[in-house]
C-alpha cells in the first residue's frame, strides 16, 4: 500500500489564509523590548500609575526568569525582531458599518460567514493588537453584563479589574506570563453579574496582521454566583516567512455555583510561537470547561489549568491537537483539587502527520484534605506515518488517599483493517483516511458549537486533501 | 498556650521589611507594615520557597518564586498557584522588640 | 530584583561536596586490602575522576525533581575494609541463615557482609559446562577477556552518571555470573548482600551474561539491621542476554532503618532473547531505583515487575526506562505499590520508541495504594513514540483500598485490619504470584504482614 510515502507529502504547507492586507497601524511602537517601549505602551493607552508600575515590574521578572527548559523549542525565538505595540485605530468601533473596509475584507476572507456576524450577538473582534470591532445586544447590556476591550475594562470598571487582574496569572508564573503583564495589548473583558444566564456564545474572532509583530493579548473573566456564559476564541493569522509570536493570559475566575467554558480553536500560521497562559479558579460547586483545539502554528505551548478551591468543584479540559509537518502541539492541562468531592476530567486527541509531533503535558494534583476528589484523563494519540512523533507526559501528584484518580493513554495508527472496510464500501483511500480521523476527533468535535465543528471539519478535509495517491 | 518570646529587635525589620527568625527549630517571616509586625511560618504554601525572600504590597506578601499572595494578617491565599494558607503566629512589638507567640 | 531568586530553576547547587577527604582515603585503605587486578582498579580510578567532575544531579532536573540528594553527603560515609576476619556460615545473621535454610535448591549461593565475600557455593556439574558464578575480582584475575567485554558497558543516561561512577570508584564487592551458549541453569543462583556497618558504605555489583539459548534465575537479597549512623547501599546491575537467552532477575530490598539505597539497573536484551525483571522495595529510609531496558535486538521481550510497601517516613523513587531500539520487541511494566503511615512514593517511567522501531508493542501500568492519610504517591508515566506502527498504552492510578470490598468482607466477620489485609493482598497478588522462588516470596508475604500490623 503506498500509503505512507504519500502522506509525508501532506502539511499545513497548503495554507488557507496565505494573503495579507496593506496594514495601517496608527501607532507603532518601535521593534525589540525595553523599559521604554513598555512606557510608551502605558502612555499611548492612557493607563493609571499602579497599571504602568506592574508592567515595568513584569519587564524585571521577565529578564530574570529563564526561558523553559521543557516542552518545544524555543531557541530560534528571536525576541528582539519583534514589534510589542501596534494600534490600528485610535477609537473603538460601535457599529459594523464604522469598520473600515480593508478590515471587513480581511474578515470575508477568514471566512467569518455572515450569518455569524448577524446572528451571533456579540462579536469582539480583535484586528492586529486591540479591538476593533466590538458590538453587544442590547439586552445583554440591560442584563449587567460587560463584554469590553480589555483596555476599557480597564477604564470603565477599574475597581472589579483591580481586585482580580493578575490573581489568576501573576507574572512571576513563568517567563511568558512576564512577557504578556510586561506589554499586554488586546484581548477581552468579561463580567457576568450573579445569576445571569447567557445561551449564545460571545465571541471574539481575532487575528494577527503584521509582519513580525507579537499579538499580547490579555483576558479577563468574572462569572459571578451562579451565572453562567460560554466565551469562544478563535484565531488565525496569515503566513510569513519570519515567525511571528503570539502569547496570551486568559484569567477567569467562576464564582460558587456558576458554571462557564472557555472554547479555542487556534489555527495560527505555521511561523507562528503560540505561547499561551490560560487558568482558571473554580469556586463551591461551579463547573468549567475548557475546549481547546490547537491545529496551527510551528508551535504551541499551552495547558488550560482548572484550579478546583472550592467544594465539589468540577473542572474539564478537552483537548484537540493536529500536528503536521514542521509543527509542534506540545499541549494538555492541569487540573489542581484543592478542596472536597472536587472532579475532574481531562480527554485529549492528538494527530500527527509528516515531521509533526504533538505531545501531551499535563497535571493532576490532589491537595491533602481533598477529600473524594475523583480524576480521569486519557489521551490518545494518532500517528498517520512513520515519521510522526508523540509524548505523553502526565505528572500525577496525590497527597489524600480518600481521592480517586486514572490516567490512561493509547497511541495507534489508523488500522488497515478500517481503511480496507471503508473503501470496501467504495470509498477512496483518502475519503477513508479523512472519515477515520473525523471519527478519532469525534467527541470533542461535538462539544464544539456548529460552525466551529463544520470548520474543523473543513480543515481537516484540507489537510488530508493529497495525502494518498 | 505558650508564651511570648522575643526574636528581633525592631530596628532588623524596619518598616517595609521581612526578616527570617528561627523558633523553637521552626522559621517564622517578621513583616513589619506600618506599625504592626506579622508573624508567618516562612515558607510558600505552593512550593517549598521562603517568603521572605519576596515582596510586601500592602497587606500581603508575594513569592517571587510563582507569585502567589499570602494576606498577612490571616495567611489566606490571595493569588494562585497558591491555593493553601499559610500559618499565622501571634505576633507585637514590646518596646525595642519583637515577640512571637507559638503553639 | 535580583538574580538568582527568581524560579525553582535557579535554586542555589547543593550537594557539591569536597571530593576528597575521607572519602578517598577510606577508598585507597579498601583498595589495598582487596589487591585487585589492574582492569578492575583502572575502572575505580576512570569512576573517580568521574564522579569528582560531575555535579550532583538536583531536584531542577526531572530526574531528581521528587528526591533531594541535598541530603546526600557521600564524604560522610566511610568505605568498608575486607581485612578483618571472615565470618563462619553458623555466625552469619540469623536472617540470612534462615533464608539460606528455606532455598535449598540453588545452584549457587554467595554471601557478602559489608560488601565482603564470607560464602559462596556453585554447583560443580555448572562450573564443569562453563557456568561462572565468582566475584569480580577473581574474574578479573581469570578471565580478564570478558569483564572487559561486558563490566560497566551499558548506555548510562547523563544524570545517572554521578552515582553510577561514584558506584564504580567505590565498588566494594560484586559477583559475575556468566551462562554458556545452550546452557540451561535449572535452579536459581542466590546473592545475600548483608550490612551491618554504621556510617558505611558498600557498592555492589551484579554482572550477568547469557550467551544464546542460555536460561537462568538469578536473585539478589539486600538485608541490614535498623542502623544508628545512617550507611549508603550503592548498587549496579547490568544483565546481558544475546539471541534467544532467557534471564529471570530478581531483586529484594529489605534494609533496615538508617540505610539510603541507590540501584541502577541496566538490561540489555538481543534478538528474540527475553529478560523478566523484578524489583521488591520493603527496606531502606530512602531508596531509589532506576531500572533501565534497553531492547536492542529484533523480538526482544522485557517484562518489568516491581512492587512496594513504605511505611514510617520511607521514600522510595523508582525511574524506568523501556527504551525499543529495534523493530518488533515487547514489553510490559507493571509496578504497584501500597503506602501507609507518612511514606511516598514516586514512579516515573518512559517508554521511549526510537524512529524505525516498528510493530513495537509496549504498555506501562503503575497502580498505587495509599492507606492512610498521610502518605502520598506521585505517578508519571511518560512516552516517547517516533514510530507510527505501534501499540503503546500507558496507565496510572492512585486510589485507596475499595470502601465497598471492606465493608463487605466486614459483613461477613472480618475485622477492619484483616479485610484491610486481604485486600492488600489482592492487590499485590497479581505481581507477588510471579517471584521465582517460594521461599523468597513467602519472606516477601511476611514483610508486608509485619508492615501491615506496624502501620
Amino acid at each position: 500500500m503506498p500509503r505512507n510515502e504519500a502522506i509525508t507529502g501532506l502539511g499545513l504547507d497548503e495554507y488557507k489564509y496565505h494573503f495579507v492586507t496593506d496594514e495601517k497601524p496608527v501607532f507603532k511602537a518601535q521593534k525589540g523590548l525595553s523599559e521604554e517601549v513598555v512606557r510608551q505602551i502605558s502612555a499611548h493607552k492612557e493607563e493609571p500609575e499602579w497599571m504602568l508600575d506592574f508592567r515595568l515590574k513584569a519587564l524585571e521578572i521577565f529578564y530574570s526568569k529563564p526561558l523553559p527548559d521543557w516542552g518545544g523549542d524555543v531557541a530560534s525565538l528571536d525576541l528582539d525582531e519583534i514589534y510589542y505595540y501596534l494600534k490600528p485605530q485610535d477609537h473603538m468601533e460601535r457599529s459594523w458599518d464604522d469598520v473600515p473596509d480593508e478590515i471587513k475584507t480581511t474578515f470575508e476572507r477568514l471566512g467569518i460567514p455572515e450569518a455569524e456576524r448577524k446572528i451571533l450577538a456579540g462579536v469582539g473582534a480583535q484586528f492586529e493588537s486591540e479591538m476593533v470591532y466590538h458590538s453587544l445586544k442590547e439586552e445583554w447590556t440591560e442584563l449587567g453584563i460587560i463584554f469590553e476591550s480589555i483596555e476599557d475594562g480597564l477604564k470603565l470598571y477599574p475597581e472589579i479589574f483591580r481586585e482580580y487582574f493578575a490573581t489568576i496569572v501573576p507574572p512571576q508564573d513563568n517567563k511568558f506570563a512576564a512577557l504578556n503583564s510586561a506589554v499586554w495589548s488586546g484581548g477581552s473583558f468579561v463580567y457576568i453579574p450573579k445569576g445571569v444566564a447567557v445561551d449564545i456564545p460571545l465571541q471574539a474572532y481575532f487575528r494577527v496582521n503584521s509582519e513580525q509583530m507579537g499579538q499580547f493579548e490579555r483576558t479577563l473573566i468574572i462569572v459571578e454566583d451562579d451565572a453562567q456564559a460560554h466565551y469562544i476564541e478563535g484565531c488565525t493569522a496569515p503566513s510569513y516567512t519570519t515567525d511571528s509570536f503570539h502569547s496570551g493570559v486568559i484569567e477567569i475566575v467562576v464564582k460558587p455555583g456558576a458554571r462557564f467554558r472557555y472554547t479555542t480553536i487556534q489555527n495560527w500560521s505555521h511561523n507562528m510561537y503560540n505561547l499561551v497562559t490560560q487558568r482558571a479558579m473554580v469556586h463551591e460547586k461551579a463547573n468549567m470547561e475548557w475546549v481547546d483545539g490547537n491545529l496551527g502554528s510551528k508551535l504551541t505551548m499551552k495547558y488550560p489549568s482548572c484550579y478546583l478551591v472550592g467544594e465539589g468543584a468540577h473542572g474539564e479540559i478537552l483537548s484537540i491537537a493536529y500536528a503536521g509537518d514542521g509543527q509542534h502541539q506540545d499541549t494538555g492541562g492541569k487540573v489542581v483539587h484543592a478542596a472536597p468531592r472536587t472532579t475532574s476530567q481531562i480527554v485529549s486527541k492528538s494527530i500527527s502527520k509528516g515531521t509533526g509531533r504533538s505531545s501531551y503535558r499535563g497535571l493532576c494534583k490532589v491537595y491533602e484534605g481533598a477529600v473524594g476528589a475523583r480524576s480521569n484523563v486519557e489521551c490518545d494519540a494518532l500517528l498517520l506515518d512513520e515519521t510522526s512523533r508523540t509524548d505523553t507526559y502526565p505528572y500525577i501528584e496525590i497527597d489524600e488517599n480518600l481521592s480517586s484518580i486514572g490516567h490512561e493513554a493509547s497511541v495507534s495508527k489508523v488500522g488497515e483493517e478500517q481503511l480496507f472496510y471503508l473503501m470496501s464500501r467504495g470509498l477512496s483511500v483518502e475519503e477513508a483516511m479523512t472519515m477515520v480521523v473525523r471519527g478519532f476527533i469525534e467527541p470533542i468535535a461535538k462539544e464544539l458549537p456548529l460552525e466551529y465543528a463544520i470548520e474543523l471539519n473543513r480543515l481537516i478535509e484540507l489537510e488530508m486533501e493529497g495525502s494518498v495517491g | 498556650m505558650s508564651e511570648f518570646r522575643t526574636v528581633a529587635r525592631v530596628e532588623d525589620v524596619p518598616a517595609g521589611t521581612m526578616l527570617q527568625v528561627e523558633l523553637d527549630g521552626e522559621k517564622i517571616v517578621l513583616a513589619h507594615v506600618g506599625d504592626r509586625v506579622f508573624a508567618l511560618h516562612d515558607e510558600c504554601s505552593h512550593e517549598e520557597f521562603p517568603l521572605s525572600s519576596g515582596e510586601l504590597v500592602g497587606g500581603q506578601v508575594t513569592c517571587v518564586l510563582h507569585g502567589a499572595r499570602f494576606d498577612l494578617e490571616t495567611g489566606a491565599p490571595r493569588a494562585l498557584p497558591a491555593v493553601r494558607p499559610v500559618r499565622t503566629y501571634e505576633a507585637r512589638v514590646e518596646g525595642e522588640v519583637v515577640q512571637v507567640r507559638v503553639g | 530584583m535580583a538574580e538568582g531568586t527568581m524560579t525553582s530553576d535557579t535554586r542555589p547547587d547543593t550537594g557539591k561536596e569536597a571530593a576528597a577527604g575521607s572519602l578517598a582515603r577510606g577508598l585507597a585503605t579498601y583498595v589495598r586490602s582487596v589487591h585487585e587486578p589492574s582492569h578492575l582498579s583502572r575502572l575505580r580510578h576512570e569512576g573517580w575522576k568521574t564522579y569528582v567532575e560531575t555535579p550532583m544531579p538536583t531536584r531542577k532536573s526531572e530526574e531528581w525533581r521528587y528526591t533531594d540528594l541535598a541530603d546526600l553527603d557521600p564524604e560522610s560515609f566511610t568505605p568498608v575494609s575486607c581485612e578483618g576476619e571472615r565470618v563462619p556460615v553458623e555466625r552469619l545473621p540469623a536472617s540470612v541463615r534462615a533464608a539460606m535454610e528455606s532455598d535449598r535448591d540453588r545452584a549457587g549461593v554467595m554471601v557478602r557482609h559489608n560488601g565482603c565475600l564470607e560464602h559462596l557455593r556453585i554447583d560443580p556439574a555448572l562450573e564443569a559446562r562453563g557456568v561462572i558464578y565468582a566475584p569480580l575480582e577473581d574474574v578479573a584475575d581469570e578471565r580478564p577477556e570478558l569483564l572487559e567485554r561486558f563490566l560497566f558497558q551499558s548506555d548510562v543516561a547523563p544524570l545517572e552518571q554521578k552515582l553510577w561512577a561514584l558506584h564504580s570508584a567505590l565498588l566494594s564487592g560484586g559477583y559475575f555470573l556468566y551462562v554458556p551458549e545452550e546452557v540451561d541453569v535449572e535452579h536459581p543462583v542466590h546473592a545475600f548482600q548483608y550490612l551491618d556497618e554504621e556510617g558505611g558504605v558498600v557498592s555492589t555489583h551484579s554482572l550477568i551474561v547469557a550467551q544464546a539459548g542460555a536460561r537462568v534465575t538469578c536473585i539478589d537479597e539486600y538485608v541490614s539491621p535498623d542502623l544508628e549512623k545512617e550507611s549508603l547501599s550503592l548498587n549496579g546491575v547490568e544483565i546481558f542476554g544475546a539471541e534467544g537467552a532467557t534471564v529471570s532477575y530478581l531483586a529484594v530490598q529489605q534494609y533496615g532503618r538508617g540505610v539510603k539505597h541507590f540501584s541502577m539497573q541496566h538490561s540489555n536484551t538481543g534478538k528474540d532473547s527475553t529478560l523478566n525483571g523484578f524489583n521488591v522495595t520493603l527496606g531502606a529510609d530512602l531508596a531509589r531505583a532506576d531500572v533501565t531496558s534497553h531492547l536492542e535486538g529484533e523480538g526482544a521481550r522485557s517484562e518489568m515487575l516491581a512492587l512496594w510497601f513504605g511505611d514510617r517516613d520511607q521514600h522510595f523513587d523508582h525511574h524506568t526506562l523501556q527504551h525499543h531500539e529495534a523493530p518488533s520487541a515487547h514489553s510490559d511494566l507493571l509496578y504497584k505499590g501500597a503506602l501507609t503511615a507518612r511514606s511516598n512514593s514516586v514512579f516515573r517511567g518512559l517508554i521511549k520508541v526510537a524512529p524505525g522501531a516498528q510493530l513495537t508493542d509496549a504498555y506501562q501500568t503503575n497502580r498505587n495504594l495509599l492507606l492512610s492519610e498521610n502518605a502520598s504517591a506521585v505517578a508519571l508515566p511518560n512516552l516517547e513514540i517516533g514510530a507510527d506502527d505501534v501499540r503503546c498504552s500507558h496507565g496510572a492510578t492512585v486510589g485507596q483500598v475499595d470502601d465497598t470490598m471492606l465493608f463487605y468482607l466486614m459483613s461477613r466477620g472480618l475485622d477492619r485490619e484483616q479485610a484491610e489485609r486481604l485486600l492488600v493482598f489482592g492487590f499485590f497478588d497479581e505481581v507477588l504470584e510471579r517471584v521465582p522462588a517460594e521461599g523468597v516470596r513467602s519472606r516477601i508475604r511476611e514483610s508486608i504482614e509485619a508492615k501491615i500490623h506496624g502501620g
